[in-house]
């Protein structure tokens, strides 16, 4: 019970979620800023690290506007259930060795299910809103989430298909030096299609500010805006874990293995989100759209047999 | 020359002379001849008309009309005028938008404020007006605008039932059965600025724009008659911030011609050296702005991050950093310490060190390449007809640069060449607008080193040379000057009276208005993310665009 | 409990966030308050695409006739608490356009603004030193002057 308990609300549950937020928008923002040439947040606290912080409890605090002529149980309950559908995946990460709530042999398909159903949460918040600009956030990401995700889910069952078992934890532990080399091009694969699904740059077309002010983000403040974020950032989690528990070895080091690794790698991941974010304009829907069923999909594919055919000649042998 | 002089005297006119090097000054006894001789010069090559200039002579009871005609190719410029009688009903004339489509907003304009009727216009209505001024006309000289003001409490609830109104109604005339709908842009969006597009849209794809101007108009043209001559230079650097300096020195080129002084060529050159740092700090924007209006922000930092030290060197020479009022009739108005150039010089080294890490990661930068490459193509022919200049004009191959065409202050005495585009995508006009910036930046250095190398001769004196003596009471008379601003082509309209002391009319034509023109046939059958690109690419300044 | 209120009042005042919305010239320096040497975001000031998640409405420069019931819309638009910033002279007393036909000499009669920061246009300097005044206001608990008055209460927008 007390586990249940500590699972769900310190780690990797609800505290855990929080603290992730507040730090890795912290990091977002002084990361950009030093590709900008700038200095980022700094007086609140030691480089600036209470300002996220103090912005998140700021948004808790703000009035929640409930625009005219929507239906105010859609439009508020959609973000909580955005959050708790986002921190979900963190269940089935194994975090360290031996670390993970719910040890399933069928982890990583839970895992891509709780991640491809977030997009449709946010579509309905667009579509809750009553607002033109946020409609059209809606169906952009609808649109995009299902290009996006079909390369992701292909490229994301390369290891499952290498190593013959969907269970994350025994995907870990399998996973060697050789392995990540064979699954490299489906990490790179993971890796675009993550940026198509998490809506960053060269992606980020639902949220275009320059052409539909905040996409389905819009009409939302407040709290019901902090829970969006709070959303956003679960997901970078999720995602993020993802990639590193499927390709990278989760918590496996160099010398030791443990939790700290699994950080470094997420952040790892984040950092090259962020170069590419500070260096390359958004492209349209309808190249977006090329790009995934022209490219993305038939890629995914191929890596697919790339896998089968290594699998074959490495390690059926063995 | 010739040619145009001839046709123009196949027609009754009441005087045609040559002015300037590049023009030829006429006006026609009647109205009536306005059309046929338009429709004659335009098959001759003078393809654009700049723009529409009403000047109101109270006394005389005339509305006299000014048309400016440019040849981009043959750089022949024709200065048209024709009278009106002022009386609302007499006051009608041929609109000339069925030949040249570039006069279509600049008529609307002259209709809005002068109340000039343009027989035949497609679509006369107002434009930039707010609403408490529906259906009478500011810049007349009887208007009157302290009873107008009196009732301002009034005017101000007029123009927000209207705003009302017009929101509530926005969409009424829409077919119910079709997914077209009205999308707002602006001019509370993050990428508009005070501009309004109506964009009519079919889920992603725009079907017509109709862009809503007038949300920064000041009446600058109708401010600076209540200032003098001195004075006016504050409402005209207003223009645009972004560059201020250049349209200061249309305005006081144009001052100078009426009061027939000659500058010093310290003060020529120092314009030079001062309008294209202010043209340098304005294409920083612009570069920045194509980027953001992408949704990537690190070029404009990166930019600011430059333009901070030019901005620099205007603040050590004029006490501001944007708002530097440092162009006055008769030179600049202050002397140079030569330990300025410190400044510019560490301006100088801080561009030559950061730009090729610009053009490493953004100018090269394919994503860019891919989005821009294709859309709002503006073909030669498109330029000439709606009366495009500066970046836009010259990303699509048309070589008409003021500084060499009809070169002003000291540009004369320095090589400039031509930088053209070929395609006029809206990937060319950023290339443009790069390659415009490094031009800028060398023509710095070289007016840095002459004003040096005179000064270190004693043919120059820094301290005292950058004045003469303009009387405070000019003439009358009238002019035009014509300046490459950062955005284009600016023309300066300038109407003085019998000893004034202030401008009688002072008509400013912004390229900017010309370019936004451009949005619905740029943008028809586009996608939405097109708009922020397009627009940005254009390089329009909203207050250049209102006045 | 005292305490963590104290703690939110104390996150309200250090987290602004503004509403984009130009109206004058002045957002130029506004610009070049977020560019790289001035960079105002080291004391948590953040620009946001929509007034709905915005803290602080900044008149920047003139305001147009025109533009009046946009930008008094977009004040509508954000969440309580809010305030507003005007900046230059313009958004003072008309400015340069004192005489002008078309611009609101006393924009902040209409909605009345908490900090004026002085200058044509004012510097990026001073623009975040007015921001931190209003800081200082929501520290010291002081309604913002827009909820106290003004002629916007009157007029339907």
């Amino acid at each position: 019970m007390i586990d249940t308990l500590f699972s769900a609300f310190v780690f990797p549950g609800l505290l855990y979620v929080l603290v992730w937020t507040v730090g890795l928008f912290w990091f977002f923002r002084k990361f950009m800023a030093a590709l900008h040439k700038r200095v980022g947040p700094s007086f609140n606290g030691k480089a600036g690290s209470y300002q996220t912080l103090f912005d998140l409890s700021k948004l808790l605090t703000k009035e929640s506007i409930t625009p005219d002529g929507v239906n105010p149980y859609l439009f508020s309950i959609m973000p909580l259930l955005a959050v708790i559908i986002a921190m979900l995946p963190a269940a089935f990460i194994p975090w360290m060795d031996g670390l993970v709530v719910v040890d399933s042999d069928y982890g990583l398909l839970a895992l891509v299910i709780l991640i491809g159903i977030e997009p449709f949460l946010l579509f309905l918040t667009g579509f809750g809103s009553n607002n033109k600009y946020s409609f059209l956030g809606g169906v952009r990401i609808l649109t995009q989430s299902i290009s996006m995700e079909t390369a992701f889910f292909l490229s994301a069952l390369s290891p499952a298909l290498l190593f013959g078992t969907m269970n994350l934890t025994q995907i870990v532990e399998q996973s060697s030096w050789f392995s990540f080399l064979i699954l490299f091009p489906g990490l790179a694969m993971y890796f675009v299609a993550l940026l198509g699904l998490l809506e960053q740059p060269p992606f980020n077309i639902p949220d275009a500010e320059q052409e539909i002010v905040y996409g389905f983000y819009t009409e939302y403040s407040g709290t019901n805006y902090f829970l969006l974020k709070l959303a956003e950032f679960a997901e970078f989690m999720a995602v993020f874990a993802g990639a590193t528990a499927l390709f990278l070895g989760a918590y496996k080091g160099i010398f030791f293995d443990s939790y700290f690794f699994f950080f470094m790698k997420m952040l790892g991941i984040a950092m090259l989100m962020m170069t590419i974010r500070a260096a390359t304009p958004r492209i349209t829907l309808a190249q977006m759209l090329s790009f995934s069923w022209k490219y993305m999909v038939p890629l995914a594919l191929l890596n697919l047999a790339w896998v089968l055919f290594a699998k074959s000649l490495w390690f059926m042998g063995a | 020359m010739e040619n145009v002089r001839k046709i123009i005297e196949n027609f009754t006119c009441e005087y045609v002379e040559n002015y300037k090097k590049t023009w030829l000054k006429a006006k026609l006894s009647s109205k009536d001849d306005l059309l046929n001789l338009s429709e004659a010069i335009k098959k001759e090559g003078l393809r654009s008309l700049s723009t529409v200039s009403p000047t109101d002579f109270l006394e005389d009871n005339i509305m006299e009309m000014n048309y400016f005609f440019e040849d981009l190719d043959t750089k022949r410029n024709l200065w048209l005028k024709v009278d009106l009688p002022r009386d609302k009903e007499g006051c009608k004339i041929e609109s000339l938008t069925p030949l040249f489509a570039s006069a279509n907003w600049h008529e609307r304009e002259a209709f809005s404020m002068f109340g000039v009727q343009f027989l035949n216009h497609p679509d006369l209505r107002e434009i930039i007006k707010s609403e408490d001024f529906k259906g009478v006309y500011p810049f007349r000289k009887d208007f009157d605008w302290d009873a107008h003001e009196k009732n301002q409490t009034q005017n101000i609830q007029q123009i927000v039932d209207a705003f009302k109104k017009e929101q509530n109604e926005n969409e009424k005339d829409l077919d119910p059965d079709s997914s077209e709908t009205i999308l707002n842009w602006g001019p509370t969006h993050p990428a508009s600025g005070p501009i309004r597009l109506r964009v009519h849209c079919d889920g992603e794809e725009v079907i017509s724009i109709d862009p809503d101007i007038g949300y920064v108009w000041r009446a600058l043209e109708h401010l600076v008659t209540k200032k003098d001559f001195v004075g006016a230079i504050v409402a005209v650097e207003r223009l645009c911030f972004m560059d201020n300096i250049n349209s200061m020195v249309g305005y006081c080129m144009a001052v100078e011609e009426i009061a027939e002084v000659e500058i010093t060529p310290f003060a020529s050159w120092m314009r030079v050296l001062l309008g294209e740092v202010a043209r340098v700090s304005s294409h920083f924007m612009g570069l920045g702005g194509f980027f953001n209006n992408m949704g990537l922000h690190t070029l404009g930092m990166w930019n600011m991050d430059t333009r901070e030290f030019f901005l620099d060197f205007l603040e050590s020479y004029s006490g501001a950093r944007i708002a530097t009022a440092s162009i006055e009739p008769g030179g600049v108005r202050y002397g140079l310490d030569m330990s300025m150039f410190d400044e510019l010089q560490k301006a100088l080294d801080k561009f030559d060190n950061s730009v090729g890490e610009v053009e490493a990661v953004f100018v090269k930068n394919p994503t860019m390449k891919l989005r821009s490459d294709n859309v709002g193509i503006l073909t030669k022919e498109e330029v000439h007809e709606f009366g495009l200049s500066g970046i836009v004009a010259r990303a699509s191959g048309v070589k008409t640069d003021i500084r060499i065409d009809e070169p002003y202050a000291a540009y004369g005495e320095l090589d400039l060449e031509y930088i053209t585009q070929e395609k006029g995508s809206a990937k060319d006009r950023f290339m443009m607008l790069f390659l415009d910036l490094k031009q800028s930046v060398e023509i710095i250095k070289k007016a840095k080193a002459h004003i040096e190398k005179a000064v270190a001769d004693a043919k120059m004196n820094p301290t005292k040379d950058h004045m003469v003596k303009v009387p405070k009471k000019l003439p009358k008379g009238e002019a035009i000057s014509r300046v490459e601003w950062a955005r284009g082509e600016v023309l300066m309209h300038l109407v003085t009276e019998e000893k004034a002391k202030t401008p009688y009319r002072l008509k400013m034509r912004a390229p900017s208005f010309n370019h936004t023109m451009m949005l619905n046939h740029l943008l028809k059958g586009q996608t939405l993310a097109d708009i922020p690109l397009i627009f940005g690419s254009l390089y329009i300044c909203q207050g250049d665009l209102d006045r | 409990m005292l305490k963590i209120l104290d703690f939110f009042d104390y996150a309200k005042s250090e987290s602004l966030w503004m509403a984009h919305f130009c109206t004058g010239c002045c957002s130029l320096e506004m610009a070049a308050a977020m560019g790289p040497r001035y960079d105002w975001e080291r004391y948590g000031y953040l620009p946001t695409p929509t007034p709905r998640q915005a803290d602080v409405l900044m008149i920047t420069g003139l305001v147009s006739k025109k533009i009046l019931p946009a930008l008094l819309r977009t004040y509508a638009q954000m969440p309580e608490p809010k305030y507003v910033v005007a900046m230059g002279a313009c958004s003072f007393d008309g400015g340069p356009y004192n005489d002008s036909l078309s611009v609101i000499k006393n924009p902040t009669e209409i909605l009345p603004a908490d900090v004026f920061i002085a200058g044509c246009p004012p510097k990026p300097e001073a623009i975040i030193e007015g921001l931190e005044q209003v800081k200082q206001k929501i520290k010291n608990g002081e309604p913002s002057a827009a909820s106290q008055g003004g002629l916007w209460k009157e007029m339907e927008f």
